[in-house]
This record gives structure tokens, C-alpha cells and sequence, in this order.
């Protein structure tokens, strides 16, 4: 791998907006240079994790009969998708496709293969298939983003367990990889192991890593450093998150976690949130909590309320 | 509950046989691939070890043979074929089927085949030929893999021995009986068939009927007369074999059963489902027995039997095989000493009591108690008196015999919570309770501390404990003994009960040894104890230093030699008034000795710490360290003048020169005569005498084991019982059960439902097989994290936290009696916002949801906690804000402050008690000036609405001031009752209020004004306006209608706020807070912490 491709990589990694932004802006090397096929489809990938869909189906050249680049078409697709037609459509693509790598006579090596397995398994988490997405990217996997992307799924089902075992036994075969640090991280999320320690390190470790720069990462720091109880040094990560990257929803739901935990006063953290629930909809934190709302009134109406005492009663 | 071992992945399609090598880890499965694979299911090395290609479709059956390298499988290709699994050839291929070959089995014993197929025919094939020829030189396994072209060859070494014609429809399972010539097949023509055989023939005898639909499986029962059958007609069926009667029948809703399996050893049974598998035994095992003295009488096999502990004499003593049901054994047993009479019951015929007299010898032929039994309905039957006894018998509610309860109380001592089923217990000579699980014995000790003493590998029901032997009844019922070590409950117990003497001697004479001991008696508060376990020097330090020990302590301190260690070391010593191990500071008017001198020297350079080592050279009188140090510190002045004042004129001088000076430099510096200062003369020698101290830990181990033989480096001996057994039980004493192992006997069946004439042969249990447990697509969701926070928790603030509101209102309402829920809308979600966060590690794929927790440090599921949002702190600091809110005459806005401090108390996190006072004192403040300011703000109305409303105008002022405000309140309370009071000529009662606000000390100038009106109430003691006020009878204020409620008069409470109403109030919603209702009951605040 070349050291352009690997800095590619490493930023698709731990990319997340900010990187991503910077490797979409990057332009792609020459058609005919080996690293090109693989650039290309991180950068199509890089607009698909930033929301545009349309710019990564732009970017694939027509008629591209490699099954990693229709893979990623087909996962723009899922993402564009407005009705759940189009979104099972793109999902039957997908699913033809993880049939079809199992065949000889298609196009692509077996880095696609993995890749398609891979990008099918996120469409397919998407959608809450938990178990086909699992199905799809096989536990006995060897590869290591599809490692990540079934921790990630065992750890959103509370399976901590076999998020920890998968890792452990991908640890036999995989190099040290940033992405294996950044698994193991992950895991640390959620499981708080050692006060979080390895979190914390990793994502400082990288933070200090002068060859990229992502506010994605400030943002896991001040959520790892929430989750610490470090809620002051959170909201400085946060804020210095925001102050590169404004806007974005991530950082946003989190700072209104540290600000509703003391990091700014009552009345502001209210206001952060009324902010985040007006531009973000769609987060799942703010559709949670809206969801936590009726479930109050729900919940609350099972008691009935005496009439208030007063003076005539 | 079943737990899945592992997940073995190769088959292409259904897999339909599968067997487990009888004594090696070897699995075999065939499946609709037609392959046969064997696997190593080991867990270090599970694989495939190899497959076996020949059969030309759907394997339907496997299995190993019991001593030769042989598999055995059938298939739809009509063929039953034998592999040699050293070899992994094909060595015999049985023909002769015309259909599917369901199922095909070895004979437990002799050279036989049974197979039953769809051409409606079982068939006995004779394989003793094969067993002659050596299969692996010479016989047709040498022709090849390709051995399927040579059928005649393997015809010769098996032959069809019987074929059993009967069966209306095909059928889909035969088997042997393990010891009789008996055959047993079921069909789809819903009928087993019973076949018995001889050398020449064989022939049906009988069929059972009852099936309503195919029939997949048969067995014999392993150790009864009793066939199970499975079917699809959704069934478990037991049939008598000797009557060919159906016994009971188990009927599941949906799913239709397909196979059944017995344990080879234990009274198990599986059966196979269309959506799991659950597991069973066919009757009770527990037998009934009752103790007295040294003699055990128990039931066995229908037989009252009596066994002597002391001899082990063991004589069967009377027949009960008459008494209820023939498949059921007595559920209870009680003996009358008195009369030498047992009694009873079993479960069959809705009941049954028998009272019966044993006989005083055990006789030739044992009589049946059905001869002068006296018989009766009941479910359980005890002797009360020496000739009563007690019956129960739940359908007619009536207790033949009136029971008084004369035991001691039944308080409850403490409780163990167990996850299996516990099976027995007894009491132990000492008082501990000894219980046994499915497979372990455990011990309880009355405090609660439990762990176990031992493995079982079949579960037993204790009878008695003495000493080391446990005497039990085994599943057959018979008594065994089981030897095992008690010490480690012995050693407890004697730590509960302080019984140093049996400690020691424990200590003395037992393996007590590892980590889980000491981190257990460190943990119940007796590390010098543990100190005598240990021999790792920075764990003998730290317990040395916990139990203050300072000898041990100084002695691995030097070893270690780390300045944290000293610094710790001379803290604890300080803490202990022990100066012989203390270092330097504040001693004085002792000596000290060369050597502790020289220690205390190293302790305070290892700190690096100057004024200790300058004290120390001065108590010591070592002149020279304490110019050294002086100089080293750069106070050479002093260093110069200490040198010049004891007579060291060359070191003075050389610090002069170091200085730069020379004597005439300092010739304005007055001379000092020389020091006399010297160490001080000794007083009381009190070297060896210490300070009154804090208990050093010279107890009575340290002196016993400092005397004995028992030295810290030296392992002990071992005296009592076995090494091994000694340490495993440690080990799981520390693991404290970490996990059960599957425990297939949980859960219960109702099964008295159905089956008229026999209730409950089949007492069974059943499970369904767990999903999942490795990796694998179909992982089930594991419990959430705010699941675990509600679990842990049984705070209202956790439960919010968690999102589980409805909870959270269930706690509310329980506690605090909260009703009206709206206005803690934005508390609760605004804490439920801030204890979740969302975090997208991986491109593309939706945000983690992160759990924010309280203790970042704890990992275990038992213990996390949801992060506390709101601490109290912070709230009292909005109190205080609402305070000032009541100085500046905000009236309106210090209302809402304090309902909205009392709102958030309700969800606040406390981890003490000491919290939960100073909890419950901002409670009752915030309630005190919410009432207080209420009452103002009623009051500031009347004055304004109602003018000549002057009475309530005074008395609502009155009232304000008997709110329990802080002292600058209650002057602006007082100060403005002043006002109101003089402005309506009651002078006497507005003096009154002077003389209050006067005790609070007030400005001069204000203090001033209320002399200024006490003295005018002097003059004029006298009230124009009647009030109802009594200032000198204490009274609660009603919180609604602002009056009184005189000590004494009846009043309701807020269950909260404990706020008082007038009773008429009750059941209305609290006008304070506007959460609670008036007078509900609460259980307060929980003490989770």
C-alpha cells in the first residue's frame, strides 16, 4: 500500500466529518495508478458517511462492473433512498451481491468481496437486520472492517460479550491496526473497562497525531471524557469540536449531555437542547428523547390527580 | 437453564442424526448433504475431523458403537452402511431395505442392528461377521473409498436376521431393549409395537395405542418398566411395559415433538420440538425420610427402611407397595418414637396418608402396611404428639388434629439467594446450615456468608451433618456418606462466634491458604489475621499497615525500602502514638537508640524532607547533621552561628569561606556564649513505653502464632482431610459461584392437568435450549444498560435515568405519595437527556448509544449506576438562590425557586446517611419558606383586596414569622409583623415581635426601632384588633387555609414534605409542591446506598 493510500485510509478511519470532508476534497490519483480503484471507492464511502449519496453515486464511473464499486452505489442508494421501496431495492441489490461474491466470474479481487460484504452488512445494521447483517458479514470474518461493523452491531444489541470475544479472536490474525485500536476502543465505550482508560489514551494517542486533524476525534474524546465524569475538560473538547465543525449533530447531542450535566447553567443547556431537537430531527438522541417524552405523558396519565386543595373545599 | 456449549457449522442443510461417543469427545451428525462428519467437540481443538462420503441421500440416523471404531448411519438411499472410523471407510453396506431406512441401532451389547424403515418392516440384522474378518486388512474396507462397488462383498459379513412385519404405515424408530430380547418401533400408523426375539425368531407382542398421529420415537425407560414415546400428534406418552397402559401423557400447545433421548446415567430425558428442546425427569427423586437419634428412616423402592449412622446397618422394615400409586413414591415420612409408627403420604389419588407400626425386628417377610394400615386423604401428614398427629388436606381445608405452632420465632436469619434449585438441608453440630444444590454442597453460616464445600456429580439429599461426614440419600435412595473438609466453614464460624482458641487451631493445622482468604477476612475486617497468610511483601505491608502492626510493618518496609512506604509507615505510627517506629517530628524528651536513630535518619532523607532531619539531628545531638543540613538548605548564617556556638571553628570557618566571608565580615555579630544545648537528660525512660494507642493489632494471633509453630514463610502442614479438596473448595469460595452450571431441572411442568388415575408419575422440568451463546448471526440482545440501572437501583432518579418513567412514577408514588407528575416533565427528561450519550466510532453505520454512570470505576452489572445529574449541592446552592430571592422581595419568583428545589430533592442521588440528613433538612426549608412566602404573598392580596380585612392581614404576618426561616428572614418577617401590628394598634403583640427580632441581634438601628416598640408596647399593652394567634402554644401552620393547627388537634400530612393539613384535606392534592397527595402514605426516602 502506498503511503498516499494508507493516509487515505487512516483518515477514513478516524475520519468521520472532518476527515471526511478533507479526503473527499482530495483529489483521486491518476485512473491508471494501482491505488486508484481503492481511493476511489474510500472517497465514495467518505460522502456516504457525510449524508451525500448523490456525490458518491457521481463519483462511480457508469456501468462499473467491479462488485465493491456496486456495492457502494447500492449502499448511496440505501442512504438516498426516500421511501422504503427504494430502501429494500437497495437493499436487494446488496443482497445480490453477497450471493454473487460467492461465485468465480465476477469482477474484483477478494478485498472487494470483503468490502461488499461489508458495506452490505452496514446497509443491512442500518435497517435493524441485526441478524442478517451478522449473517452477511460472518463471525468467522477475516477481515478487519467487518470485525468493526459487527462490534459495533453486538455492542448496539448490549452483547459486550461477544463484541469482546470477536475482537479477541480477530486479535489472532490482525496486525496492529489503527482500526483494531479504534475497535478496542469502541468496546471500552461501552463496557467502561478500567474508567475508560484505553478510550481516553486511544483517542488522545490520535488527537496528538499531527497528521490529521478531525474534529470527529475531539468529539469522542469529550464523550469518552462524559462518560469519565470529567464533564469541564468534555466541554472544552466539545467546544473546540464545535468551533471546527459547527453544526455538526454529533457534537452537538453530546455537549447538550455535558451541558445538562453542570458544564453550563439550566436555562443554556435547555436552550442547547430546544436547538439540537429543532435542527437534528432525525438524531436518534433527539428522536429518543422525544419518544421519552410521550412515554411520560403516557406514563403519567395512569395516576390520577386529586383535585388541589383550597380554602372552600 | 440450558446453555449452548458450541455451535458446530459444516453441514450443508438440515442435519437429522447426531450421536456423542460413549466415552471419548468424538460427535457424529449426518445430514440431507449425505455426508457423515465426525467432530473433535473438545474446546481447544472443535473441528471436523473428517467426513464420510457414500450415502446417496438424506442420512437419517448416526451412532457410534460402544467398543468397536464403528459408525452406524441409515439413509433415504435405502441402505444401512457401518464405517470404520480408524480407517474412515465405508465397511459394510446392509441392503434389504425398500424404502427410507428411518433409523438403524446397534445392540447395546451383542452383534445386533435394529432398523426401521418406511417399507413398513423393523429389521434385526446379525454384523457378528464383521466383527471376524479384521475390517482393515483383507476385508472389503481394503478395496477402497470407492467401496460401494462391491455389495456382495459386505453382504457376507451381515445378514438379515429377522424381519419384523406389522406396522400398517412406515416406520420411524426402533430400538432394543438394553437387557431383555425386547424390541420396541413406532410408526406413522400412530401404534408401538412391542417385539420380543429369540435365537430363531421373533415376534410381535403387543402394541400400545393412544397416538393420535405419527409416532417418531420409543425408548425404554433406562432403569423402570416404562416406555416414552414422542410424537407428532404433539405428545410425550409413558407407558406401563409390563400393561401396555398408557401412564400419563404430557401435551405441548404448538409444537409437535420429533425425538427423544435418555441420559445414560442420570433420570433425564430430552425431547426434541418443533421450536426448542426441553429437558425432564419422570418422577420425583427426593426420598422421604425423617431422622431420629442416630437412625435414619427413609422410603426406597416402596420398602420403609431404617439405616444406622453409627454401624451404617441398613434394613428394609415395612412394604408400602400398596399404598397409593405403584409409579409413585411416598412424598413424606414421619416417625413416632413413641410408638414406633410411621406415617405417610404420597401424592397419587389426590393425596393419600398411611399410618402404619413398624415392626420392632426386621422379619423374614416384611409386612405390607396395607394390613393394618389406618388410611386417609390428605397432602401431608405429621406426627404432633406422641398419638396425634397432624394432617393437611387442602381440598377441605380441615386440620384433623389442631396444630399449635410452639416454635421459636421465625424470624428470618438471613437469606441466600441461589439461582438453582437448593434439593436438601441439614443442620450441622455447630449450627450451620448445610445445604446441597444440584452439584454442589454449600454451606450457610446464620450472618449470611455462604460458599461451598464441595462438588457433587449427581445430586443427594442430606440427612445429617456430623463433623466431616455428611450421611445423604443418593437419587435411588440409598444412604451414602460423603466425607469432605469443613474447615473453611469452620474457620468463619469461629471468626462470627470470636472463638480465637478454634481459630488458631484451624490456622494451625489447615491448608488456609490464598488469596480468596485473605481478601475475605480483609474484607470482614480482620486483616491481621489475613497478615498471617501472607507472605508477599507488598501485601504483608499493606495489610500490616491496615491492621496497624507496625512491627511487621517497619520489618517490610525495609525490605521494600520505597519512601512511599516509609511515608505511609510513619503516618500509621503517628495515627498509633507509637514513636519507635515514628520518625522524626514532634518527639522529644526521649532518647533514641543508634539504630532507630539511623532509621528515622533514612526515612527522612528518603522523603527529602529538611525540618525532619534537622529535628531529628537536634533530638539526637548530632551536631555535625545539623549544620549539614542547615548549610544544605542555605541557611548558612545559622549553620555558621551553630558551628561557632559548639565550638566548631573549622567548620565555621569553612562555611565563612563558602560565603565568601571572613571573619571580619561578621564582626557586628554578637557573640553567643557556647550552646548548652545537649540532648535532653532522660526523664522516664520510657523508650520501651508507648503512648496509649490504638490497638496495634497485638491480639491474641499475634501472640499465638508468634509462639507457635506457625511462621509467616512456613507452609503448614496439612491435617485435615484432602489437600485438593481443601483448595478447590477455596477457589470456589472466592469465585462465589460465578456461574451455575446448566441445570436442567428447573423450571416446572403442571402436569396434574391430565391423566386422571396418575398424577404425577411424571414430575418433570423442563427447559428450553438457549439460542445462541457463541458467535453467531443469531446473537439475542443482552440486557441494556439502564435495564441493569433499573435492576440495581430503587431510587426514582436511577429508574428516570434509565427512561423506565413508569417505574420511576411507581417509586414516586410509593414514597413520597406523588400523584400529579406534569410538572417533573422537564426534570425527568432533561436527566434522562443528560445520562445517555451517542457516539458513531464506525462511517456509515447508526451512533452508538452510550450510558453515562455515576461510577465510571465499576464495570460490574450489578453495580452500575446512572450518572448523577443533579447533586444535592447544587440544589441546596439554588435554595440559597431562592433565599436571596426572599431578601429582595421577590416574592413570586422565590415561590417558583422553591417549588422547583423541592421538585428536584424528589430526584436527587444521596449516597449516605449523613446525605440523606442534610437532605431531608433542605426538604423541610424549602417547605418552610414556600409556606412563608405563600402566606406573604396571601397576605400582600388581603391588604391590597380586602382593606378592612384586618384581622387575617395580622394574622397571616403572625403566622409568616413562625416559619422556620434563617435569622436574616425571619427579621424581615418580624420587622414587617411590627409594621403591620403598630399600624393596627396592637401594640402589645408588636412588642412582642420587638423582643423576638431583639434576640436575633439585629443592626443597632433597627435594634434601636424595637426597643424604640417594645418600649410603646410598655406603655400601651394593649391589642385593638382580636387575632387568633397564640404564640405561646406551639401550632403547626395549615398550609391551605393558613390557620393554626394547635398541638394536639387533629391534622394530615404531606407524605413528602411532611407539611401539615387540616384533616378535611386528605386525599387533595398538595397545595405546596402540586405533586403529592394530601395525607396518602409513603414509604420515604430509600436507602440505597
Amino acid at each position: 500500500m502506498s503511503s498516499d493510500l494508507y493516509h487515505i485510509k487512516q483518515q477514513f478511519t478516524l475520519g468521520r466529518l472532518g476527515a471526511y470532508k478533507a479526503l473527499v476534497k482530495e483529489a483521486l490519483p491518476d485512473e491508471n495508478s494501482p491505488d486508484y480503484h481503492a481511493a476511489l471507492l474510500y472517497k465514495a464511502r467518505s460522502f456516504i458517511a457525510l449524508n451525500e449519496p448523490v456525490s458518491a453515486l457521481e463519483l462511480i464511473p457508469e456501468g462499473s462492473e467491479n462488485v465493491a464499486l456496486k456495492a457502494v452505489a447500492s449502499l448511496a442508494r440505501y442512504v438516498a433512498a426516500s421511501g422504503s421501496e427504494q430502501a429494500e431495492a437497495a437493499l436487494e441489490e446488496l443482497r445480490d451481491l453477497s450471493v454473487e461474491i460467492e461465485g468465480d466470474d465476477i469482477e474484483g479481487d477478494d478485498k472487494d468481496k470483503a468490502l461488499v460484504r461489508v458495506l452490505a452488512g452496514t446497509a443491512f445494521a442500518r435497517a435493524g437486520e441485526v441478524e442478517e447483517a451478522l449473517e452477511t458479514l460472518g463471525t468467522e470474518t477475516e477481515d478487519l472492517e467487518a470485525v468493526a461493523v459487527i462490534v459495533q452491531i453486538y455492542l448496539s444489541i448490549n452483547r459486550s460479550d461477544l463484541a469482546k470475544k470477536q475482537f479477541d479472536r480477530s486479535k489472532r490474525w490482525a496486525e496492529d491496526d489503527l482500526l483494531l485500536q479504534l475497535i478496542e476502543s469502541t468496546i471500552g465505550l461501552a463496557t467502561g473497562k478500567d474508567n475508560y482508560a484505553n478510550t481516553a489514551s486511544f483517542y488522545t494517542e490520535q488527537l496528538g497525531n499531527p497528521s490529521l486533524t478531525s474534529p470527529h476525534l475531539l468529539t469522542a474524546r469529550g464523550v469518552t471524557r462524559i462518560l469519565r465524569g470529567e464533564i469541564q475538560e468534555a466541554k472544552s473538547d466539545l467546544e473546540e469540536s464545535l468551533e471546527q465543525q459547527k453544526g455538526d449533530a454529533e457534537a452537538e447531542a453530546a455537549y447538550v449531555v455535558a451541558a445538562g450535566l453542570g458544564a453550563l447553567k439550566k436555562s443554556e443547556a435547555e436552550e442547547l437542547w430546544t436547538k439540537l431537537a429543532a435542527e437534528h430531527p432525525s438524531h436518534p438522541y433527539v428522536q429518543d428523547v422525544l419518544q421519552k417524552a410521550d412515554l411520560f405523558t403516557q406514563s403519567a396519565a395512569a395516576f390520577s390527580v386529586p383535585p388541589p386543595a383550597s380554602v372552600s373545599a | 437453564m440450558g446453555v449452548l456449549v458450541d455451535r458446530f457449522e459444516e453441514h450443508e442443510g438440515p442435519v437429522r442424526g447426531i450421536a456423542i461417543h460413549p466415552t471419548r469427545a468424538l460427535l457424529v451428525s449426518g445430514g440431507d448433504d449425505y455426508k457423515i462428519k465426525v467432530w473433535d467437540i473438545r474446546p481447544q481443538n472443535r473441528r471436523c475431523l473428517f467426513t464420510l462420503h457414500g450415502h446417496l441421500d438424506y442420512v437419517r440416523t448416526v451412532q457410534f458403537h460402544h467398543e468397536m471404531p464403528w459408525i452406524l448411519s441409515c439413509s433415504d438411499d435405502q441402505t444401512i452402511r457401518i464405517w470404520n472410523s480408524t480407517s474412515r471407510q465405508c465397511i459394510a453396506v446392509l441392503t434389504g431395505h425398500s424404502h427410507y431406512v428411518m433409523s438403524a441401532q446397534f445392540h447395546p451389547k451383542e452383534d445386533l442392528i435394529v432398523s426401521a424403515s418406511m417399507d413398513q418392516t423393523v429389521r434385526v440384522w446379525d454384523i457378528s461377521g464383521l466383527r471376524k474378518g479384521s475390517p482393515n486388512q483383507g476385508g472389503p474396507g481394503s478395496s477402497g473409498p470407492n467401496g460401494s462397488s462391491n455389495f456382495e462383498t459386505f453382504d457376507t459379513f451381515s445378514t438379515v436376521k429377522h424381519v419384523l412385519e406389522g406396522h400398517d404405515r412406515g416406520v420411524n424408530w426402533a430400538t432394543f431393549h438394553p437387557t431383555l430380547p425386547l424390541i420396541i418401533s413406532a410408526g406413522d400408523d400412530r401404534v408401538i409395537k412391542i417385539w420380543r426375539m429369540s435365537e430363531t425368531r421373533a415376534w410381535e407382542v403387543d402394541s400400545c395405542r393412544g397416538h393420535f398421529h405419527n409416532v417418531l420415537t420409543a425408548l425404554f425407560h433406562p432403569k423402570h418398566e416404562l416406555i416414552v414415546s414422542c410424537g407428532e400428534d404433539k405428545t410425550i406418552r409413558v407407558w406401563d411395559l409390563a400393561k401396555r397402559s398408557a401412564i400419563q401423557t404430557f401435551r405441548r400447545e404448538q409444537d409437535r415433538f420429533w425425538i427423544l433421548a435418555c441420559h445414560p446415567n442420570l433420570n433425564l430425558f430430552a425431547a426434541g420440538h418443533d421450536s426448542g428442546l426441553i429437558v425432564f425427569k419422570l418422577e420425583r427423586e427426593r426420598p422421604a425420610f425423617s431422622v431420629f437419634q442416630d437412625t435414619l428412616y427413609y422410603v426406597r423402592d416402596k420398602f420403609v427402611r431404617s439405616y444406622d449412622f453409627n454401624t451404617g446397618a441398613d434394613i428394609g422394615l415395612l412394604s408400602v407397595r400398596k399404598f397409593g400409586s405403584p409409579y409413585v413414591p411416598p412424598r413424606t415420612l414421619s416417625f413416632n418414637p413413641a410408638e414406633r409408627a410411621v406415617i405417610l403420604t404420597i401424592s397419587s389419588d389426590n393425596g393419600l396418608y398411611e399410618l402404619s407400626n413398624l415392626p420392632q425386628q426386621a422379619q423374614g417377610e416384611l409386612k405390607d402396611s396395607s394390613v393394618d394400615g389406618k388410611k386417609g386423604n390428605g397432602q401431608s401428614a405429621i406426627f404432633v404428639a406422641r398419638n396425634r398427629f397432624a394432617v393437611l388436606n387442602k381440598t377441605t381445608q380441615l386440620i384433623e388434629v389442631p396444630i399449635t405452632i410452639a416454635n421459636k420465632n421465625f424470624s428470618q436469619h438471613s437469606l441466600i439467594h441461589e439461582t438453582i434449585r437448593i434439593k436438601s438441608g441439614a443442620w450441622d453440630d455447630a449450627g450451620v446450615f448445610i445445604y446441597s444444590t444440584l452439584n454442589h454442597v454449600k454451606y450457610c453460616l446464620s450472618q449470611g456468608d455462604h460458599g461451598v464445600i464441595c462438588t457433587l456429580d449427581n445430586p443427594v439429599y442430606l440427612t445429617r451433618i456430623k463433623g466431616k461426614t455428611a450421611h445423604c440419600l443418593d437419587r435411588s435412595g440409598r444412604p451414602r456418606t460423603i466425607t469432605f473438609d469443613p474447615t473453611e466453614y469452620r474457620f468463619k464460624l469461629a471468626l462470627l462466634k470470636n472463638n480465637y482458641e478454634e481459630m488458631l487451631y484451624i490456622i494451625k493445622t489447615s491448608t488456609l491458604l490464598g488469596q480468596s482468604i485473605i481478601a475475605y477476612l480483609q474484607q470482614k475486617g480482620f486483616p491481621e489475621i489475613a497478615l498471617h497468610f501472607v507472605q508477599d511483601t507488598n501485601t504483608r505491608f499493606e495489610l500490616a499497615i491496615e491492621c496497624g502492626n507496625l512491627d511487621v510493618a517497619m520489618e517490610t518496609a525495609k525490605t521494600i525500602n520505597r519512601p512511599e512506604c516509609w511515608e505511609r509507615l510513619a503516618q500509621q505510627a503517628l495515627k498509633q502514638g507509637n514513636h519507635k517506629a515514628r520518625p522524626t517530628q514532634a518527639i522529644s524528651g526521649r532518647k533514641l537508640t543508634q539504630d532507630k536513630l539511623t532509621k528515622m535518619q533514612k526515612i527522612a532523607d528518603a522523603r527529602g524532607d529538611p525540618m525532619s532531619r534537622f529535628h531529628n539531628a537536634l533530638y539526637a545531638g548530632d551536631v555535625e547533621a545539623r549544620i549539614s543540613v542547615l548549610r544544605d538548605v542555605g541557611l548558612h548564617p545559622l549553620a555558621y552561628l551553630t558551628a561557632k556556638t559548639n565550638g566548631l571553628d573549622d567548620v565555621a570557618n569553612e562555611i565563612l569561606e563558602a560565603a565568601g566571608l571572613t571573619e571580619e565580615d561578621i564582626a557586628d555579630v554578637p557573640t553567643f556564649a557556647a550552646s548548652s544545648l545537649k540532648p535532653p537528660p532522660v526523664v522516664t525512660p520510657t523508650t520501651d513505653l508507648l503512648w496509649p494507642s490504638l490497638s496495634t493489632g497485638e491480639s491474641f494471633f499475634d501472640r499465638a502464632l508468634a509462639n507457635g509453630q506457625l511462621e509467616g514463610g512456613v507452609e503448614p502442614s496439612y491435617v485435615n482431610g484432602d489437600a485438593t479438596a481443601g483448595h478447590s473448595a477455596l477457589d470456589a469460595w472466592a469465585k462465589e459461584e460465578e456461574h451455575e452450571d446448566i441445570d436442567p431441572e428447573e423450571g416446572g411442568w403442571e402436569l396434574d392437568a391430565d391423566g386422571g388415575e396418575f398424577q404425577s408419575a411424571v414430575e418433570g422440568e423442563e427447559t428450553e435450549a438457549e439460542a445462541e451463546e457463541e458467535l453467531g448471526a443469531g446473537a439475542t440482545p443482552g440486557p441494556s444498560e439502564t435495564d441493569l440501572w433499573v435492576r440495581n437501583s430503587p431510587a426514582a432518579v436511577d429508574h428516570v435515568a434509565a427512561g423506565s418513567f413508569e417505574t420511576a412514577m411507581q417509586l414516586l408514588n410509593r414514597q413520597f405519595g406523588v400523584v400529579n407528575f406534569e410538572p417533573l416533565k422537564p426534570l425527568f427528561l432533561s436527566i434522562y437527556r443528560s445520562s445517555h450519550v451517542y457516539l458513531s466510532p464506525y462511517a456509515s453505520l447508526p451512533p452508538l448509544k452510550l450510558h453515562v454512570r455515576r461510577n465510571p470505576g465499576e464495570t460490574a452489572p450489578s453495580r452500575v449506576l446512572p450518572v448523577s445529574v443533579r447533586s444535592l449541592q447544587s440544589i441546596r446552592a439554588e435554595l440559597t438562590e431562592g433565599y436571596r430571592l426572599v431578601s429582595g422581595n421577590k416574592l413570586p419568583e422565590a415561590r417558583d425557586v422553591f417549588r422547583s428545589v423541592l421538585q428536584a430533592l424528589l430526584l436527587v442521588v444521596l449516597s449516605s446517611d449523613d446525605e440523606a440528613k442534610l437532605w431531608r433538612e433542605t426538604v423541610t426549608s424549602a417547605r418552610e419558606y414556600l409556606l412563608g412566602v405563600l402566606m406573604e404573598i396571601e397576605r400582600r392580596r388581603v391588604v391590597e383586596q380586602e382593606p378592612e380585612n384586618v384581622a387575617r392581614n395580622l394574622e397571616l404576618a403572625a403566622y409568616f414569622t413562625q416559619c422556620q426561616l434563617q435569622p436574616p428572614h425571619l427579621q424581615i418577617a418580624l420587622r414587617s409583623a411590627i409594621g403591620a401590628f403598630a399600624k393596627a394598634n396592637n401594640q402589645a403583640h408588636a412588642a412582642r415581635f420587638a423582643r423576638r427580632l431583639l434576640e436575633l441581634k439585629p443592626d443597632p438601628k433597627i435594634a434601636a426601632q424595637a426597643k424604640q416598640r417594645i418600649a410603646a408596647g410598655d406603655r400601651n399593652p394593649r391589642n385593638a384588633v382580636e387575632i387568633s394567634y397564640d404564640e405561646f402554644s406551639p401550632f403547626e401552620i395549615c398550609a391551605v387555609t393558613f390557620t393554626p393547627i394547635y398541638k394536639g388537634s387533629p391534622s394530615v400530612h404531606d407524605p413528602y414534605t411532611d407539611a401539615a393539613y387540616l384533616p378535611q384535606f386528605k386525599g387533595a392534592l398538595d397545595p405546596l409542591t402540586q405533586l403529592t397527595e394530601i395525607g396518602a402514605s409513603a414509604s420515604g426516602l430509600p436507602a440505597s446506598w
